[in-house]
């Protein structure tokens, strides 16, 4: 037995022994006028709430709902001994027992995850146990029940000097705030309600219903009181707010056992849906049924890109844990094939049952994945066809400001100056003379920015000489030193070439212009019917593939070919680009 | 199709420039290019002009124009700011713009220069730019 577990047999016997004891004392009772029936209701709310509360503690330890639960009761059955004749038990009870209102405030404003959940819900709990406690306790000081017209109580132990008017404000006063305290409570409550999803409807409104009931009685009596209304009127009240409050624990496990049942249900049901054979989107709509929450998302797991996308195939990101949503990833085979996205209150009310769920829909939810994974592809695809036209129109749009800006520039200034040479020829020979030599260094110039154009366009050396040539040509001009490992020595096919050839050449720009390094490698080598290409520098490293359109676009260039690139770029180990081109 | 320094005249927009020959016409260039805009004034100042001044985008050259008052601007279509038919649109807006000769390493069917509409007097490729091709251009 844990020790978590002691500690709740504990308090369940403790609980039992209160119980007992304070009817004992209200069975013999002078100021109650059916001290039974009103022991029974006392010892039905008490253990009510302990039993429940110890249960709930047990059952979700980390749940502090439990705890608040067991304390109502333990709270409830102090203030019921205060129908006692014992002069201290009466007194204890008396001024202990106001602490139960605070309690139970406390628990509707943390129910269900045992949590306060906001700034103004704590400071109204605070509120609460600061009167019931600080300002409470003292006036016990100085209030004889006799004065305050209960001639059948027993003394007050702890009276120093009765002030009788002293004590009826005071009490006036604390009653006014209290009963403003529960409005508030009130409020927030109803609020609340009126947010509540269909996912949380089963676990909460029972109770909420139940704690609404006794919260706006409570401000009746409160308000009935003040006015002056004839005790037995004020009894009758008081009984009418005790019922719904006695409820609670017992709704509260209704709710438990109900769900449980809907649950064990609704499984059956999936199960017998999903053998049907669900089209596209059945399958959420099943678990949303199951679940009970019509929010329900599905998400599927593609492993070759680490990341989850939905149905359609579009990437889509995990909620974070504090959005209102929770997660449940579904395996099959020990692989993660789909995640649940859902309210999170099924999670705090039922963290198995989501698991049950998934278990039950795991074949479908495979099924849906391997949809999904294709989807994904497609529009993957699409994407990278729709980069590879702005891509290609973008370098003809650089082609031709390249063309214009350059070797043009350089013709058409060449043109003029002959011209000048021309009419120079006679009067200043050495004049002409300087501006032919001028025209012959603009078309070296336009020469070599031509060629360096064409260069781009389609490397002729790759055509001519093969991948090696052109690989060493392209280190030999790479700024940094690059070391050349292996190469293939025959020829490959034309496509496979040419995309090697713009991996190496743009890593090899990509560490001139970013990488700060001293030195690269260039490996090229057949492997199991592919082609790996790898450029490794020792650079700063952090280059992010998502970012740079350079990269992205050889990306693209090889997922043409069905090939893949790696970018592994740790900021200051380097970076290693891989690519890995179907090559058979 | 267009001999050498022979401008193509566009619409009949020449009117009152009679007089232009009789002092040395100023011409402003603009052009980004350094290089052509050196080879220009070389080739202008050599048959008679004078070349006051030089600009190297759109919005130097609308000041350069309200500064220097040029009898003649030759522009460049292509420009790094606002290009050659806006600069053109902007001088002729006011009415007492100076002669517009537009010039391009382009082909004129490349630029869509239709005649009459733009406000310039004509379009000189820059191959084929000389003085005489301006003054034909002038009337």
């Amino acid at each position: 037995m844990t020790s978590l577990r002691r500690a709740l047999w504990a308090l369940a016997v403790a609980g039992v022994g209160l119980g007992l004891a304070v009817v004992a004392l209200m069975a013999t009772s002078d100021s109650l006028d059916i001290p039974g029936v009103s022991a029974a209701g006392t010892l039905l709310a008490g253990w009510g709430f302990i039993g429940a509360g110890l249960f709930a503690w047990g059952r979700r330890p980390d749940n502090g709902l439990g705890m608040l639960m067991a304390a109502t009761g333990f709270a409830w059955l102090v203030a019921a001994a205060g129908f006692s004749d014992l002069p201290l038990v009466f007194t204890l009870a008396q001024v202990l027992g106001s602490v139960f209102f605070a309690v139970v405030l406390h628990l509707l404003l943390a129910f269900p995850s045992g949590r306060l959940q906001s700034l103004a819900e704590r400071r109204l709990v605070a509120v609460a146990y600061l009167l019931t406690t600080v300002c409470n306790v003292p006036l016990w000081l100085f209030a004889d029940p006799k004065d305050l017209g209960c001639d059948d109580c027993p003394r007050n132990v702890i009276l120093i000097d009765s002030k009788e008017s002293l004590v009826s404000t005071a009490s006036a006063v604390l009653n006014t705030v209290g009963a403003v305290l529960v409005l508030c409570v009130l409020v927030v409550m109803v609020r609340r309600w009126r947010r509540v999803s269909p996912a949380q409807r089963p676990f909460l409104v029972p109770v909420y219903t139940a704690g609404v009931a006794v919260l706006l009685l409570l401000v009746v009596l409160v308000a009935a009181q003040a006015g002056g209304v004839e005790s037995n009127a004020l009894d009758v009240l008081w009984v009418a707010a005790m019922v719904p409050f006695a409820l609670v624990p017992y709704l509260f496990l209704y709710t438990l056992v109900r769900t449980r049942m809907i649950q064990s249900g609704a499984v059956g049901e999936l199960m017998a849906r999903l053998g049907e054979t669900p089209q596209r989107g059945e399958l959420r709509d099943a678990l949303a049924r199951a679940l009970g929450d019509p929010s329900v998302e599905l998400v599927y797991w593609l492993p070759e890109d680490q990341r989850f996308v939905d149905a359609r195939g579009h990437i889509v990101g995990l909620p974070p844990p504090s959005s209102g949503r929770a997660v449940t990833k579904v395996e099959r085979d020990g692989e993660c094939v789909a995640a649940i996205v859902y309210d999170a209150i099924l999670h705090d009310e039922q963290p198995g049952y989501v698991d049950a769920v998934g278990a039950a829909a795991s074949l479908a939810l495979e099924n849906e994945r391997l949809d999904a994974e294709l989807r994904s592809k497609v529009e993957e695809l699409r994407a990278s066809r729709e980069r590879m036209l702005s891509i290609g129109l973008e370098e003809r749009r650089r082609l031709e400001r390249d063309l214009h800006d350059g070797a043009q520039q350089r013709l058409v200034s060449m043109a003029l100056n002959m011209r000048l040479a021309r009419a120079r020829l006679r009067d200043d020979p050495a004049g002409a003379e300087r501006l032919l030599d001028g025209a012959g260094e603009e078309l070296e110039a336009a020469l070599g920015e031509l060629r360096e154009l064409a260069r781009g366009i389609h490397p002729a050396v790759l055509s001519d000489r093969g991948l090696d040539t052109a690989l060493e040509t392209l280190a030999r001009r790479a700024p940094v030193p690059v070391e050349l490992q292996q190469l293939p020595a025959e020829r490959l096919p034309e496509a496979v070439e040419l995309a090697a050839y713009y991996v190496v050449a743009e890593a090899l720009t990509n560490v001139a212009k970013y990488a700060s390094a001293t030195h690269a490698t260039v490996d090229v080598q057949r492997l199991n019917g592919r082609l790996l290409v790898r450029v490794a520098d020792d650079g700063v490293g952090g280059a992010d593939p998502d970012l740079g359109t350079g990269l992205r676009g050889l990306a693209d260039r090889l997922a043409v070919i069905e090939g893949r690139l790696e970018v592994d770029s740790k900021p200051g180990k380097g970076t290693t680009i891989t690519a890995k081109i179907p090559c058979a | 199709m267009f001999g050498p320094g022979v401008g193509i005249r566009i619409g009949e927009t020449a009117s009152s420039d009679d007089n232009l020959r009789q002092v040395a016409t100023s011409v402003l260039i603009v052009d980004d290019h350094p290089s052509f805009r050196a080879s220009a004034r070389m080739l202008l100042e050599c048959e008679g002009f004078d070349v006051i001044g030089e600009a190297e985008d759109g919005l130097s050259a609308l000041d350069a124009v309200s500064r220097l008052h040029p009898d003649v601007v030759l522009l460049d279509v292509q420009l790094p700011d606002i290009n050659g038919f806006e600069v053109a649109e902007r001088l002729t807006a006011n009415g007492s713009s100076p002669a517009i000769v537009l010039t391009s390493s382009r082909d004129v069917e490349d630029l869509g220069l239709l005649a009459g509409r733009d406000g310039v007097r004509g379009f000189i490729p820059k191959s084929e730019l000389s003085g005489s091709a301006i003054e034909a251009l002038l009337g």
